[in-house]
């Protein structure tokens, strides 16, 4: 049976009416239009669904939308400001981070839970902040590096 | 040659999409009632279907359509796209549904409604009688007599049983003062690309089918679909993605979903999606295990004088591209790779109740390197030669005949300057030293090499080689390319980007990829095979000179000038060696303005013969198929105490051609490596002895290299030669960065320890009990 909960999300408030199975992504896919969380195992073991949920990356495929009454969640739509690229985006493309960029906005989310608190991180910082994240295309270097670029900027 | 935009490390136009969201990914198609359907999977390896109960499921609220194997086609087909339905070389054995099932997770019924829920919810309504019959799980005791057969005409299970020979093998054996032999094993491994295949087929009242799918071939999705359908090939439109998210080679077949999907449109009038679960993927497509017997004769100084191998690949319940991946292996796997006068190879297609095999870069080769490189390095060892002198000694030339098809030659070939400049970046002479200690951790360094591989497949029996473009240029000086290549994130759109903006004098940014469908562009073979750079590169290069001519044309008559004497830069037309000029923009407008033109003398004719839209169309075959050649050493660190490997450096040298962009050539050989390493230290598909189920059919328990486990750095030589036939002097790069890691981390970890491990994956439990710990 449907349940209402409201959601913050990208500063915005929804009121949504969950079956109590419903995952995050599936409410951000499905109901919401946001496609910028992917579904890439549904079982916790990629990280392409990754948002945060208060500030703390989680894998949305494993988060029942029901428990998350009253939170606040940012995604990928909610990093640029007034049309402006975050230097986490921005540097992903200058670095050449980007290939097939189905693990982009994931990587991005968790990065940017990252680098609110660690602001000159090295190359093995940034590997173990992002081991939850896989990416088949890349090999990681690209990605280490743009998220080095950016945290100088940020 | 000077290039200012080929060349150059450009940015991908598709990376602003993908950093903000990634909108065109075919797995966010949706369509206005849209239907959801679900396969029901057997859950036996062997067995057939007496009866199927689907009453339940077909009264569940919600369910719209179901369908049984008695409802679909029956024809056998060859799901392999980049080859003829009904090619001679392959094997035609495949139907949509059938009620004999051959693999555990075949799938036997599927159901179309309103929610993914519902339907999932409608598969457990439906009662499948099953008659289990005997199983055989490996290649050796599926060739066996009363082995059960798996197809009425492969006797002993055999698919296909090519060989290939050249010289004469005995007199080469009798020749040599060394004769050598080994098995090497490789496993099963999935692409793991991260988007799942999936897809959303509509049609409309006359039949006609309009199908979004994340796949590697825009028509050989239509050609299959209308074979397996019985319907012409124009009532089956396939849409272009704008990218999509992963192939790697395990997207360049049809599926159980587009045919399933197709029929539940056409049944209910609903465009219908099915997407798969990481679980389906995993049991969808793989790389084919592939055991390789070695027996190779050589003189002491190190000369080959016979080669002789084995190759028995486990193709599981269909052929699928196990029919061609045993030739590409024996060819470009074995055979090829070094002189030798005197070699024969056979390779048999073996069936089994296993999953089936899928293309996956390198597609043969990185099996077969896998074998070669290890022992020539054990030969080495042996012999105390020098493992760079013997493969100089044994490698091909440029200027040689083309060892595939002699038509061509080897027109550029740098395989000598890889192996010395990456020997030197690495710092192999150091060699000696390198093999430290750490007190239980030791040091070595390796290599392995893909001596010659393809830039595409021409020359190929049965392969489909040819590709088209569209190029039109608009009034603000920008051009619009369209053609069927896809993007699946190895930069093909930046690429024919590039040349494009090159051969039109345009600035890179100035040419967009756009729109396309089966219905509006020239054939194009899919991205794989290494192919789209050379063959799909030299098409559009072709499509952009019309333009240029066109629009040379035009220009000339506007300056006044014969179109010999003029040349583009950055957008402006400029007459040779003076200052006169016209920007593309004005001869647009010219081009197409009206005829009459409004002046302050009234109204004033132009010119009929400058009128027309400025447009290009080319298709054609790739004049040969250059090869491409590459080396990778491999530092790294063995734990003896836990059997661990830490891959500390890695250098790449790839003779290439020219490079058309170096920042997207790094990021091939970056991944490359992710996908080499995976594959050699800690990837497998496994299965239950006794069921055949997948116990590997996620990533917690398949295990990929995360950002954790990759090296601190990879580097990427480049070497760069001009190519005759290649655009602007490129030839192809993505598939040897896979298949020369595995052999390169055998070697070195040998050179570490002293173990030679000839089963890939190289676990620590293997590497420990080589040291005799377990």
């Amino acid at each position: 049976m449907k349940k209402l909960i409201t959601l913050e999300i990208n500063g915005e408030q929804h009121e949504l009416a969950l079956e109590p199975s419903e995952t995050l992504l599936q409410v951000l896919r499905d109901e919401l239009g946001l496609v910028g969380a992917k579904r890439g195992c549904d079982s916790g073991g990629c990280g392409c669904c990754t948002v945060q949920v208060d500030g703390q990356a989680v894998y949305s495929c494993m988060q029942f939308a029901h428990a998350l009454q009253g939170r606040t969640v940012k995604t990928i739509e909610g990093m640029s400001q007034n049309g402006e690229l975050d230097p986490l985006q921005a540097a992903f493309i200058e670095e050449g981070a980007v290939q097939c960029g189905y693990c982009t906005c994931g990587m991005i989310m968790t990065a940017d839970e990252f680098l609110a608190t660690e602001t000159e991180p090295d190359d093995q910082q940034i590997r173990h902040a992002i081991a939850g994240n896989l990416c088949r295309c890349t090999g990681y270097q690209k990605i280490v590096t743009a998220i080095k670029t950016a945290s100088a900027r940020r | 040659m000077n290039t200012t935009v080929v060349g150059e490390s450009i940015l991908r136009p598709d990376a602003y999409e993908k950093v903000q969201g990634g909108k065109g990914f075919p797995v966010n198609v949706t369509l206005p009632r849209m239907l959801h359907a679900k396969l029901l999977r057997s859950p036996y390896p062997y067995a057939r279907i007496l009866n199927i109960d689907a009453s339940a499921a077909e009264e569940l609220t919600g369910v719209k359509a179901v369908l049984l194997p008695k409802d679909v086609p029956q024809k056998k087909y060859c799901p392999v796209y980049f080859v003829p339905t009904m090619a001679a070389s392959m094997v035609q054995d495949m139907v949509v549904m059938s009620d004999t099932v051959r693999y555990a997770g075949q799938p036997v019924a599927a159901v179309a409604a309103t929610t993914p829920e519902i339907a999932e919810r409608a598969l457990q309504l439906i009662d499948v009688e099953y008659e289990q019959l005997e199983a055989v799980f490996d290649p050796e005791s599926a060739m066996r007599e009363g082995a059960p057969r798996l197809h009425e005409d492969a006797e002993n299970n055999i698919a296909v049983n090519p060989s290939f020979t050249f010289g004469d093998l005995e007199a080469g054996f009798e020749g040599a003062d060394h004769i050598f032999e080994g098995t090497y094993k490789t496993q099963r491994a999935h692409t793991c690309y991260l988007e799942p295949r999936v897809c959303v087929v509509d049609s409309d009242i006359n039949g006609r089918l309009t199908v979004h799918s994340s796949m590697q071939h825009m028509f050989g999705l239509r050609e299959k679909l209308a074979f397996v359908l019985d319907i012409p090939e124009s009532m089956v439109k396939v849409v272009k993605p704008p990218y999509i998210g992963g192939g790697f080679g395990g997207k360049l077949d049809i599926g159980y979903i587009e045919p399933i999907a197709a029929l539940f449109s056409l049944k209910t009038g609903r465009p219908v999606r099915i997407e798969q679960t990481r679980y389906e993927d995993f049991i969808t497509t793989t790389r084919n295990p592939i055991e390789v017997y070695l027996k190779t004769g050589v003189k002491s100084d190190g000369t080959f004088t016979a080669r002789y191998a084995l190759s028995t690949l486990d193709c599981g319940a269909h052929a699928t591209h196990g029919a061609e991946v045993i030739n590409v292996h024996g060819m470009f796997g074995i055979l090829l790779n070094y002189r030798c006068a005197n070699q024969t190879w056979e390779g048999r297609t073996v069936y089994t109740n296993n999953m089936i095999g899928g293309g996956y870069r390198g597609y043969g080769s990185p099996q077969g390197s896998f074998a070669v490189e290890s022992q020539i390095d054990e030969i080495c060892d042996e012999l105390d030669l020098d493992p760079i002198e013997f493969r100089l000694k044994n490698a091909h030339q440029e200027g040689d005949p083309h060892p595939f098809n002699p038509e061509f030659t080897l027109s550029t070939y740098r395989f000598a300057d890889c192996l010395k400049q990456a020997a030197e970046r690495i710092g192999w002479t150091d060699r000696a030293a390198a093999k430290s200690s750490n007190g239980h951790k030791k040091r070595g360094i390796g290599f392995g090499c893909q001596p010659v591989w393809v830039s595409g497949c021409m020359g190929f029996p049965d392969i489909y080689e040819h590709s088209g473009a569209i190029i039109k240029l608009n009034s603000d000086g920008t051009a619009d390319l369209s053609n069927a290549t896809v993007d699946m994130g190895s930069g093909q759109i930046t690429t024919l980007c590039q040349i494009a903006a090159e051969e039109l004098g345009l600035a890179a940014d100035k040419v967009r990829m756009t729109y396309a469908d089966t219905d509006t562009v020239p054939f194009d073979a899919p991205s794989h095979a290494s192919r789209v750079t050379y063959s799909a590169g030299n098409a559009v290069k072709a499509a952009s000179a019309v333009v240029k001519k066109r629009l040379l044309e035009v220009a000339g008559d506007l300056l006044e000038a014969s179109s010999e004497d003029l040349e583009v830069r950055d957008g402006v037309v400029y007459i040779k060696g003076s200052d006169k000029k016209i920007s593309i923009p004005d001869v647009i407008k010219r081009a197409e303005g009206p005829f009459v033109v409004m002046t302050e003398e009234g109204p004033k004719p132009t010119t009929i013969k400058e009128k027309g839209t400025i447009i290009g169309v080319a298709s054609m075959a790739p004049p040969s198929n250059p090869s491409p050649s590459s080396v990778e050493f491999v530092e790294l660190e063995v734990d003896t105490d836990t059997g661990e490997v830490e891959i500390l450096r890695v250098v790449f040298a790839h003779d290439i051609g020219k490079v058309i962009n170096p920042m997207a050539a790094e990021g091939q050989v970056e991944g490359g490596f992710q996908q080499g390493m995976g594959y050699a230290l800690m990837e497998e598909i496994q299965f239950d002895a006794d069921s055949g189920a997948c116990l590997t059919a996620d990533f917690l328990d398949y295990k990929i290299p995360t950002a954790v486990e990759m090296p601190p750095s990879i580097e990427s030589i480049f070497i760069e030669s001009n190519e005759p036939t290649g655009p602007f002097g490129a030839k192809s790069l993505s598939e040897p960065c896979v298949s020369v890691p595995a052999p390169a981390i055998a070697n070195a970890i040998y050179n570490a320890v002293g173990v030679r491990v000839r089963e890939l994956p190289i676990t620590p439990e293997k590497i420990l009990a080589g040291l005799g710990k377990l």
